[in-house]
């Protein structure tokens, strides 16, 4: 019964309109209050939920991404790519997804990914005679990749929410293959439709401009090897990597690339505690909310439940898959994985998943719940830049999405994809 | 006197301080940090006190930032039944839901007041301060939620978005 009132509460709040955060909390208190235990309890398990040592690499890596952002290294990043893959036919189609890579391997954020990549790529396409819902769709898939490509604050999430006992280290070597995996099969796909849509191809502009224009871009692209190589050493903890990661993007900005301004600088701090305390907030009421559902033994149940449904591991992953498609399309990101990895990883690691495996299939899964409406921050972001509905972008979006869940089920059940690196790279 | 429009004048000053705090306490976190790892490799002594200091900075401007949020409309929510409702039943909606958000901000007043009241006198280790500093931003930013709530619902010129949609948040 109290199970009910939590939910009911919950769906009731969120079909309002409500911001998430607040949805959680108040249904929480609603239940709590219905179970006659003191509220107290909800505010304080809110509290302890943000007060996580961990947690600080995720404000630290978003300022990191607000300051390359205003930085203008996201420009310089397309440069690149466009002087490696725009001479294909096609070719802005994949120069679009290759800067998505790239820029994700600085921000790890889809919606950050899609406003920086999309804000530049979307306006030059159209001009070069592409279709705007193929500048669109192509700019939101391949922002997904920055999800996979570390580093990834959803990762942080992930692993703070199991427990805090799966190595974020690991977790950010593991999502290389498959962000690389995904980066390929979308520029495949985006080179076919760019082919049967017959649009043009961009002229190469020489090795010694490439080379040049490569250059000019090392010192972004070497962030992605401070991070990984910080972590991955055990040199730094992941809280003072992102620390790392920060001041080295503040460095580089001021003086290396010199684009940044005083204005800049307060719009990247005052940007990057905005976002930190939209997610932040939302961890600390989900934290309120997963732990009322352990109470009522919700994990246990849903275990129990899907014993009872089958016993082949094949078909489990494929539930939990669907699940979490079905639940991303209404659902953000960071409320659902700490909702969702305490009920489903022990029925995962029952199945004999490695949890690292399992975080990669989440964040991905996730990831490509971000484009499904009703709630799909990152498709809003791209159709608002491209000035499409929503319908526009969806109705030539299926290939790309298509794509996207033959890599969700390769990276599903190929735990090699996503294990090699860290067992390669391991202790 | 104090008008609707005087109100949110008044709100006005009290969000950008509240995100002026924040963001100075980002850079002071982030400076802590960055001591932290100069004092381990540096003086070859690790300070103790970077890590709790960063982590009560961190609960202050998440929160209170979190408060200005309900003004700048940046927290997401499931806007799908809104965006499909008739105009009059949207603003009813919207402005149920600014009731809920202000009721919740009451709640964390009320019961984040006494936790903060109950642990005043237990300290936290290493910094010396009462354990009550980081449960204060809950009460704190309670206020503020209930104050811009109120916003929200008497004053319409307020409702529309006033900051860029967070960039970075996915």
């Amino acid at each position: 019964m109290a199970l009910a009132v939590l939910f009911i509460s919950f769906i009731l709040l969120m079909f309002l309109g409500m911001p998430i955060a607040f949805v959680m909390g108040l249904s929480s208190l609603i239940t709590i209050i219905y179970l006659g235990l003191p509220p107290l309890v909800i505010f304080q398990r809110m509290s302890s939920s943000m007060n996580v040592f961990a947690l600080m690499a995720i404000p630290f890596f978003i300022y990191a991404g607000e300051l390359m952002l205003r930085g203008a290294i996201a420009e310089r990043l397309i440069r690149l790519a466009a002087a490696l893959v725009g001479h294909t036919r096609g070719g802005l189609g994949l120069v679009n997804v290759m800067s998505s890579t790239l820029f994700g391997g600085i921000s790890g954020s889809a919606v950050a990914d899609a406003s920086a990549v999309g804000g530049l790529m979307i306006p030059q396409m159209t001009k070069r005679g592409y279709d705007v819902d193929y500048a669109v769709n192509v700019t939101v898939m391949s922002a997904i990749i920055a999800l996979l490509i570390p580093p990834s604050h959803n990762m942080i999430i992930y692993s703070i929410s199991a427990g805090g006992s799966i190595s974020i280290a690991d977790l950010f070597t593991a999502g290389i293959l498959p962000g690389i995996l995904l980066a390929l099969a979308l520029m495949i796909t985006a080179y076919i439709v760019a082919l049967r849509r017959g649009y043009p191809a961009e002229k190469f502009p020489g090795f010694a401009a490439l080379g040049r224009i490569f250059i000019v871009s090392v010192p972004g692209l070497l962030l992605v090897a401070v991070i990984i190589g910080g972590v991955r050493s055990g040199v730094f903890t992941a809280t003072e990597s992102s620390m790392i990661a920060t001041i080295y993007a503040l460095l580089v900005t001021l003086l290396v690339y010199r684009s940044l301004s005083w204005k800049d600088f307060v719009h990247a701090t005052l940007g990057a505690v905005r976002t930190t305390a939209l997610v932040l907030l939302v961890i600390g009421t989900a934290g309120a909310f997963g732990w009322l559902m352990a109470l009522l033994q919700v994990p246990a149940v849903t275990i129990e439940f899907m014993r009872h449904f089958s016993n082949n591991s094949l078909v489990i992953f494929l539930m939990i898959n669907v699940l979490l498609l079905f639940l991303g399309t209404f659902m953000d990101m960071a409320p659902l994985i700490i909702i969702s990895t305490p009920i489903f990883l022990p029925v995962v690691k029952a199945y004999g998943m490695d949890p690292v495996h399992f975080g990669i299939i989440m964040i991905l899964n996730q990831g490509i719940g971000l484009i499904t409406p009703p709630v799909g921050s990152v498709l809003f972001v791209g159709c608002a830049i491209g000035k499409i509905s929503i319908m526009q972008s969806m109705r030539t979006i299926w290939p790309f999405f298509l794509v996207s869940l033959i890599v969700l089920a390769i990276i599903t059940y190929v735990p090699e994809v996503s294990l090699f690196l860290p067992r390669v790279l391991g202790k | 006197m104090l008008t609707v429009a005087n109100y949110s004048y008044l709100m006005g000053k009290l969000a950008k301080a509240a995100l002026w705090i924040s963001g100075t306490g980002l850079v002071v976190m982030t400076i802590a940090i960055a001591w932290q790892v100069f004092g381990r490799f540096v003086l070859n002594d690790t300070p103790a006190w970077t890590e709790p200091l960063s982590l009560v900075l961190m609960l202050y401007f998440i929160l209170l930032t979190a408060a200005v949020g309900i003004r700048e409309h940046f927290h997401l929510g499931m806007d799908f039944f809104q965006n499909i409702a008739s105009e009059s039943t949207q603003q009813l909606m919207a402005r149920i839901s600014n009731l809920m958000v202000g009721f919740f901000g009451l709640t964390m007043l009320w019961w984040g007041g006494q936790l903060t009241a109950q642990t005043w006198s237990v300290k936290i280790p290493v910094l010396g301060l009462p354990e009550g500093i980081s449960y204060l931003p809950l009460p704190l930013s309670g206020t503020l939620i209930f104050l811009f709530s109120i916003e929200q619902i008497i004053n319409p010129a307020a409702r529309k978005n006033l900051a860029p949609v967070s960039t970075t948040a996915e």
